[in-house]
């Protein structure tokens, strides 16, 4: 579970005062998205997003347990179909499942070794080009609650970068929950199940979206995505819309030709 | 991880119908859910707006009361859950906070020997039909174990009203497959689509792809897959219904 040696990243690769701004930055974007106009799918793919750049990784997932026994996909870096489906099969196995039920991260595992612990994900992650991947728990306080999923397309994930990795993760168990729920049991249930439903909502909405002008799912999302931050409204309220039929949404003409 | 919460909870349902094949019904719901949980009562309570509402579902006098009460009241824990498309748990109904955010309702609820109400809405994402709801003489809150029994049924009842209409009840499904609400993305991906290849709400969607795959004797996500793959397109016809 635990990588042998402690790596550290080149520090010729990226100037550390270069990185402390990215780091920042980043911080700074994501407590303004929590700010303005919340929206908690939006919010967690600006996160897992800036959670791949920060940590030098190709994609990262973020799952959260449904409360009945199954973990669900909230947000991805890439909302491409494989990326979804690498998420969803950790019902079954894999980094996150294991990380959720150990309430610890799960380090630098690679897929080329990893058949034998997940016989499915493994060479499903493999097969997507990923050469190693890490999750971290979204934890509350003793409680876990969903995990975020790191893919590496070369090496693993450095050390420091676990690191940023978790306190991303414990900014994300912050935005799910928010802030007023800390304290109460009963709304960590209310706002998980909210989340997950809003989520729902979201591919229902791709659909449409994707039905009426002809998209492939990942474009419908960024389309959508686009035009909620256009308009300032919340990504939710616009699917909603668009599912209702009541919003219709006009394409860039780019979207179009980005398909098939 | 595996379905077999979902089987449990089922099986407790369909023990309550009159026999292999028969149908299931909306209280035979209510009642199993109120077997296993511990509760004095529970109700399923369909909504299209906060007053617009019709019990569907109901065992229980302690359900009949509160779910009167709030009908009456214009307020409470069913009128949260459906507005605010989330569970609302409430432990204690003697709470100071309960009776600020209720003050007809939480007060009343106490007096008619009420110490705590769970509602569940009964939704996938945009589809949103009404509110499961259970009710406890005494305070405290679900345990995990219950918690996760609560939202399955739940998404029994979502099923239920879904694929039998209001008050009709259906044959249980054959598979959990079918069962489960919570599922992959793919398959609300093919619900958004094919709402918009038949022109209608999500709701008959959702129950045209499940019809379809019933009919065809194929899992509900490899449907779905086709849907979504554009290898299947589902039409206004009867002809794949």
């Amino acid at each position: 579970m635990s990588s042998p040696a402690r790596r550290n990243r080149d520090p010729s690769e990226v100037g550390v005062d270069a990185r402390r701004r990215h780091l920042a930055e980043a911080f700074v974007e994501l407590a303004d998205t929590m700010v303005n106009g919340f929206d908690i799918i939006d919010f967690l793919h600006l996160l897992s997003r800036r959670t791949a750049e920060l940590t030098d990784v190709k994609a990262v997932g973020l799952v959260v347990t449904d409360q009945r026994g199954q973990l669900r996909l909230v947000a991805a870096s890439t909302e491409q179909t494989h990326m979804l489906e690498l998420l969803e099969l950790q019902n079954e196995e894999g980094p996150s499942l294991d990380c959720f039920r150990s309430g610890g991260a799960v380090r630098d595992v690679h897929l080329e070794a990893g058949e034998r612990r997940w016989p499915r994900f493994a060479p499903a992650a493999r097969d997507a080009g990923f050469a190693t991947v890490d999750a971290v728990p979204l934890r509350l306080r003793r409680q876990t609650i969903g995990a975020l999923n790191l893919f590496s397309t070369s090496g693993g994930v450095a050390d420091e970068d676990v690191d940023v990795a978790q306190a991303l993760a414990d900014v994300a168990t912050i935005g799910i929950l928010s802030a007023r729920t800390l304290s109460e049991h009963e709304m960590v249930a209310e706002q998980l199940q909210s989340t997950l439903n809003s989520r729902v909502l979201l591919e229902q909405a791709k659909g449409v979206l994707a039905e009426r002008h002809g998209l492939s799912m990942d474009v419908a999302f960024e389309v959508m995505r686009d035009v909620a931050h256009d308009r300032a409204m919340p990504l939710s309220g616009l699917a909603a819309g668009v599912v209702a039929g009541a919003e219709l949404v006009e394409l860039p003409a780019e979207s179009e030709a980005k398909d098939r | 991880m595996t379905h077999a919460r979902e089987a449990r909870v089922w099986a407790t349902i369909t023990a309550r119908s009159a026999g292999d094949g028969a149908r299931v019904s909306p209280a035979d719901l209510c009642h199993a859910c109120a077997d296993r949980l511990g509760l004095a009562g529970a109700a399923i309570t369909l909504l299209s707006a906060p007053d617009r509402r019709h019990v569907s579902g109901i065992t229980g006098k302690l359900a009949d009361a509160l779910e009167d009460l709030q009908a009456v009241v214009g307020e409470g824990p069913i009128t949260d859950a459906w507005e605010r498309r989330r569970p609302v748990l409430v432990r204690d109904l003697a709470a100071p906070e309960r009776r600020r955010r209720w003050p007809a309702f939480a007060q009343a609820a106490v007096e008619l020997g009420a110490g705590a109400v769970f509602a569940f809405p009964l939704q996938v994402g945009a589809i949103r039909l009404g509110v499961l709801s259970m009710y406890r003489e005494a305070a405290g809150p679900l345990t995990d174990e219950e918690l996760a029994d609560a939202l399955v049924y739940a998404d029994a009842a979502t099923i239920l009203t879904l694929e039998g209409g209001a008050d009709n009840g259906f044959a249980a499904p054959a598979d959990l497959d079918g069962a489960n609400v919570a599922s992959t993305a793919v398959i609300y991906q093919a619900t958004g689509m094919v709402s918009v290849q038949l022109g209608s709400s999500v709701e008959e969607a959702f129950v045209r792809i499940r019809a379809y795959a019933y009919a065809h004797d194929r899992r509900l996500a490899d449907v779905a897959r086709d849907v979504v793959g554009r290898r299947l397109r589902l039409t206004a016809g009867p002809e794949n219904t």
